[in-house]
């Protein structure tokens, strides 16, 4: 059961309504140690005091595209004929097992690892493990923490900024800004040793941004993190993904691949088994959202008047509400809203009950997404 | 400069674990000073002398081994103040005069003379000092008793004359020079070879520990990290590379500039030294990365290190002098850098030699690091890709 109406289709949508450039945000939004309360406000106030581009120059096309990519360990299929492509400001999430070959993807799709078949595009450009320049627009951010234990959250920081290319100078002023988008400004100077396992992941994702890069590469950021700094995570996505940038998200948390991704591809023994938005996969269950209206008026009306629309299967009175059988219940939400208001029905509460990617994953594979 | 900033990156670490300085440098210092004490040739060997006052035949004997150049008399009152010195090394050897011993010789009778030290090479050298004073005084003996007996002189009248005589007499005198022909600098400081060979044990021991630095980086994905921003497989290795040579430099610096300051240690001819260290620092940079992209994890190269750091500077003479290995011992000891660079130390501090001299061995060390820089470069790459 999910209660609804609470979120927007997809996250793209919602932020490209409230989204405001960064240039017109004045300084004193500013709460560098806000992370945890609202990443979102702390990243754009940051990116504020930055000049040019917030994420590199624009790109007409995707900004990854992967073409028929294989891979095999030995007598392991790890990647068998993986296809995607994912736009500028687009989250895309690649949701299955482990063992499913999420990260042997991923090491391709950033020019770690030399793919058996297929091929990678970067930003326009063809990518292999030897196209150094290309890896600029990428921020790779890997699975296993990659920092150094023994040096400082800045040390650390600097380090991979002159590697990405920076100045001495513009990688100082970057890993101050990073410092305070991840929130940790005032634990700069400690070796990250000393630091819990969530904010060793924030530096983690951090190093990743150093850039501004066209396109971010997270695997699997949240596993082993406490709840309240995979929120802190998920909420920095969702922002950088309002910002332009876009994200290749793998995950085997179903919560997080729904909460995030604009389009999901379900994967499983190196295979993509399908490929779309949350509701073109649940409708490829071929089930349908049950929506229960609530609230006072003339039900019998409203329920006749929602049955007309084309994706509403059945409507009827039951227990002072209308329930309705419908292919989409995020789809058809809105104008199912409307037209029952319309007929002189007072909402007072909406519930839901559809099958999820859990039930995808099920239906696709034969098999549980967790075991 | 991406190179630079991997190279730095190392070296801060290296620096941010407060143990390594003792490693870096208190330790070598440490040992070159136990070194220095237990078997440096300091610059008079130190007898100790009891009975001296035995009588005139042993007051010259005494005074004959004290005007030797290279001993340094201590008189003692009692054998066990004597025997103390020497247990604890406040001498190198002690000499006791028998009680009688003037009126035995006059009697033309033999004696005894005690002589104890410990097994050094220091109590070796005197030894054979006490000898040639006690042959002398044989001789002188020898002559005056001659006298005694066929000019029916008293025995006070006929030692006169014998020294007298001993005083213009013809000797064979042994003179001591190099293999080469070459005058021995007889003035090497105490600290002098144990700096040298040290310099060698810790340049390539720290190298080789340093392997886990490289070890680790590709354990926690950070070389995997470093790889997928703009940054070449090259420049890795290079940036790796050039970081442990730093270390090696730094090390042999901390070690050259330390001992010279505290131990007025002699380095020889600047050029020399300096060609001689780098080219070996060189190698312990190849060996560190070569073993850096053999091992998986640290405790498995850990021990590696270790053994191969101490065998190698056993086995090339770092731990006791080339010149006392056996010869087959000695040219089997060539197939270590240590040894090529201990041989060129020896020319720079014992023989005066210079840059030009120790050509041949910096060529063999330069050798060395090309092939274990090209191995380790090969093996790094290989270990980066997979
Ligand atoms: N370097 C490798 N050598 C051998 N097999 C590998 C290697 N990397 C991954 N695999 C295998 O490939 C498959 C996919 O792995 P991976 O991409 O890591 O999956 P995921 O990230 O989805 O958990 C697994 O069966 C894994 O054991
Ligand atoms: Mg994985």
């Amino acid at each position: 059961m999910v209660a609804l109406p609470l979120r927007p289709a997809t996250t793209a949508q919602a932020s490209s309504e409230n989204y405001v450039p960064c240039a017109w945000r004045s300084p004193d939004e500013a709460d560098m140690s806000a992370w945890e309360v609202s990443p979102m406000a702390a990243l754009r106030t940051v990116d504020a005091g930055v000049k040019g581009a917030p994420v590199g120059p624009l790109v007409h096309g995707p900004v990854l595209e992967c073409r028929e990519l294989h891979k095999r360990f030995g007598d392991v299929e790890a990647v068998h004929g993986v296809s995607l492509q994912i736009a500028a400001g687009e989250t895309y999430g690649l949701l299955g097992p482990n063992g499913a070959g999420k990260t042997t993807t991923i090491s391709m799709a950033c020019g770690l690892l030399e793919a058996d078949r297929g091929e990678v595009i970067v930003a326009g450009r063809p990518l292999t493990t030897r196209s150094v320049a290309a890896k600029a627009a990428i921020g790779y951010v890997p699975q296993e923490l990659a920092i150094y234990p023994d040096l400082s959250a800045r040390e650390n920081l600097r380090f991979f900024a002159r590697l990405y290319g920076l100045s001495a100078a513009a990688a100082n002023a970057r890993v101050e800004e990073v410092l305070a988008v991840i929130g940790l400004a005032e634990r700069a100077r400690e070796p990250t040793k000393n630091f819990s396992g969530g904010m060793q992941r924030r530096l983690n994702i951090g190093i990743g941004l150093l850039h501004r890069p066209q396109l971010l590469i997270l695997d699997e950021p949240t596993v082993g993190v406490d709840p309240q700094s995979r929120n802190a995570i998920l909420e920095s996505v969702e922002a950088l993904s309002a910002e332009g940038m876009a994200v290749l998200y793998t995950t085997h948390y179903m919560e997080e691949a729904e909460r995030l991704c604009d389009r999901i591809g379900i994967v499983d023994l190196g295979e993509l088994k399908a490929e779309g938005t949350r509701a073109e996969l649940v409708a490829l269950v071929g089930e349908h959202d049950r929506v229960t209206l609530e609230g006072t008026g003339d039900l019998e009306a409203a329920a006749r008047a929602c049955k007309s629309l084309s994706s509403v299967r059945a409507a009827s009175v039951q227990d002072g509400g209308v329930q309705l059988i419908v292919d989409s219940a995020r789809s058809v939400l809105p104008e199912l809203l409307r037209t029952a208001t319309d007929a002189g029905l007072a909402v007072s509460a909406v519930e839901v009950d559809e099958p999820d990617l859990e039930t995808v994953f099920l239906h696709l594979t034969g098999k549980a997404l967790r075991d | 400069m991406k190179v630079v900033t991997i190279a730095t990156t190392d070296l801060r670490r290296l620096l941010h674990w407060r143990a390594n300085i003792f490693f870096l440098f208190v330790l070598p210092m440490l040992l070159i000073l136990l070194l220095g004490a237990a078997f440096g040739a300091s610059e008079k060997a130190r007898i100790g002398v009891l009975g001296a006052n035995e009588g005139r035949l042993a007051r010259q004997f005494v005074a004959a081994l004290g005007a030797r150049p290279s001993t340094e008399l201590h008189r003692y009152t009692s054998a066990d103040a004597l025997q103390q010195a020497v247990a604890r090394g406040r001498v190198d050897a002690g000499l006791e005069f028998p009680a009688g011993y003037d009126a035995r010789l006059q009697q033309g009778r033999g004696v005894t003379i005690g002589y104890f030290a410990r097994p050094n090479s220091v109590a070796q050298q005197l030894r054979a000092t006490v000898q040639s004073v006690a042959a002398e005084q044989s001789r002188t003996l020898a002559a005056a008793q001659v006298i005694q007996r066929d000019l029916k002189a008293s025995f006070a009248s006929a030692l006169a004359r014998a020294q007298a005589a001993a005083a213009t007499t013809p000797r064979v005198l042994v003179q001591l020079s190099a293999p080469d022909g070459s005058a021995y600098r007889t003035t090497a400081g105490r600290f002098d070879s144990g700096a040298s060979t040290q310099v060698l044990l810790f340049v390539f021991l720290n190298s080789l520990s340093g392997a886990a630095f490289l070890i680790e980086t590709r354990r926690l994905g950070i070389a995997r990290r470093i790889l997928s921003t703009p940054t070449s497989t090259g420049t890795l290795v290079a940036g790796q590379l050039l970081g442990r040579l730093a270390v090696a430099l730094l090390q042999a610096l901390i070690i050259v500039l330390g001992s010279l300051l505290f131990f007025g240690v002699n380095w020889g001819e600047p050029l020399g030294t300096a060609a001689v260290l780098v080219s070996f620092c060189l190698v312990g940079t190849g060996a560190a990365v070569l073993l850096g992209s053999l091992f998986a994890s640290e405790q498995q190269a850990g021990p590696v290190a270790l053994l191969l750091g101490l065998g190698l500077a056993a086995l090339g003479g770092s731990m006791a002098p080339l010149e006392v290995f056996p010869n087959t011992a000695r040219t089997i000891a060539h197939v270590t850098p240590h040894a090529w660079a201990n041989e060129a130390f020896s020319k720079l501090l014992k023989h005066g030699g210079d840059l030009v001299t120790v050509l041949p061995q910096v060529g063999v060390l330069l050798a060395f690091a090309a092939v274990a820089v090209t191995a380790a470069v090969w093996r790094l790459r290989h270990s980066l890709t997979v």
